[in-house]
């Protein structure tokens, strides 16, 4: 199964680097979006399907803590699992996140098996067929 | 306080460049073509510090490469320059957990600037740090912020 996946940061670079990793990672992606602010990533939910968001804390317009509390208001996006992407680890900077509903954070600097591993412990590994399974198949 | 930014140092280089420094002693020369690129952030806070790295522009656009994963040719001067910024951005962060520091100390934006041979020569950090990257010079400063 692909996901659906968002990443919102306000450096194009940086969200360049993110779906490299992604790929990287074996991650399975679905459709792609990319937003530079939380007022960005809103209006690409208007429109879109998304499994789950990467998101930046501090961007300009609406920044990472903005976006939370914006989706953690709406009916239908309320569950979209968010996960901060972020120079800052430290647990008095990321537990107020936490508190406003974000499943995760991955610090900068992360290797591809990090964001593989912390995406799917969210929404779990992708359901592939093993080859016993395609071979008990009719066909 | 020194170590701690070069442990940060090093893995944000090893992590995000697949680039391995080396440590440069006091005294020990190396050289590098300018011109150079400064970026830094200013950890805000009781006690307000700058840090940043600077390098030649050969040296940035190989790390912009190996970050992005294409070739050297491929890189444009503002990828350089966020590249650059990134840089310094997690390298303060990383710092900053690595000291275990409070929430009163805060990350600012992140700033790039160019220098000329001539202006890089009149910039003296209070403390640097020096490594040899790829056969060319990656300075790390702290200031007074």
């Amino acid at each position: 199964m692909a996901y659906n996946v968002l990443i919102v940061d306000d450096s194009a670079t940086m969200r360049a680097l993110i779906r490299k990793i992604l790929v990287i990672s074996g991650f399975d992606i679905g459709e792609y979006f990319e937003g530079a602010n939380g007022l960005e990533a809103l209006g690409i939910l208007e429109h879109n399907w998304v499994d789950i968001i990467l998101s930046d804390l501090h961007m300009p317009e609406m920044d990472g803590a903005a976006l939370v509390q914006a989706l953690k208001k709406h009916e239908m996006w309320r569950n979209i699992p968010v996960v901060l992407i972020t120079t800052e680890a430290r647990p008095e900077v990321i537990k107020p996140f936490m508190n406003l509903g974000v499943q995760d954070y991955i610090q900068k600097p992360f290797r591809p098996e990090t964001i593989r591993r912390k995406l799917t412990g969210i929404l779990g590994e992708a359901q592939t067929p093993d080859a016993s399974e395609i071979e008990s198949c009719d066909f | 306080m020194l170590a701690k930014l070069k442990a940060a140092t090093f893995e944000v280089l090893e992590t995000m460049f697949y680039l391995f420094p080396e440590s440069l002693e006091e005294g020990e020369i190396l050289r590098s073509r300018g011109p150079f690129l400064r970026s830094s952030v200013v950890i805000a806070g009781p006690q307000s510090i700058r840090i940043g790295l600077q390098v030649p522009e050969s040296l940035a656009r190989k790390m912009a490469a190996n970050f992005l994963g294409i070739t050297e040719a491929e890189i444009s001067q503002p990828e350089m320059e966020d590249i650059l910024k990134e840089t310094s951005n997690m390298l303060a962060g990383s710092f900053l957990s690595k000291l275990e520091a409070s929430a009163a100390f805060k990350l600012q934006t992140p700033l790039v600037q160019w220098l000329s041979v001539e202006e890089q020569k009149k910039k003296e950090p209070e403390k640097n740090l020096r490594f040899e990257v790829e056969e060319e010079v990656l300075e790390l400063f702290v200031e007074k912020g």
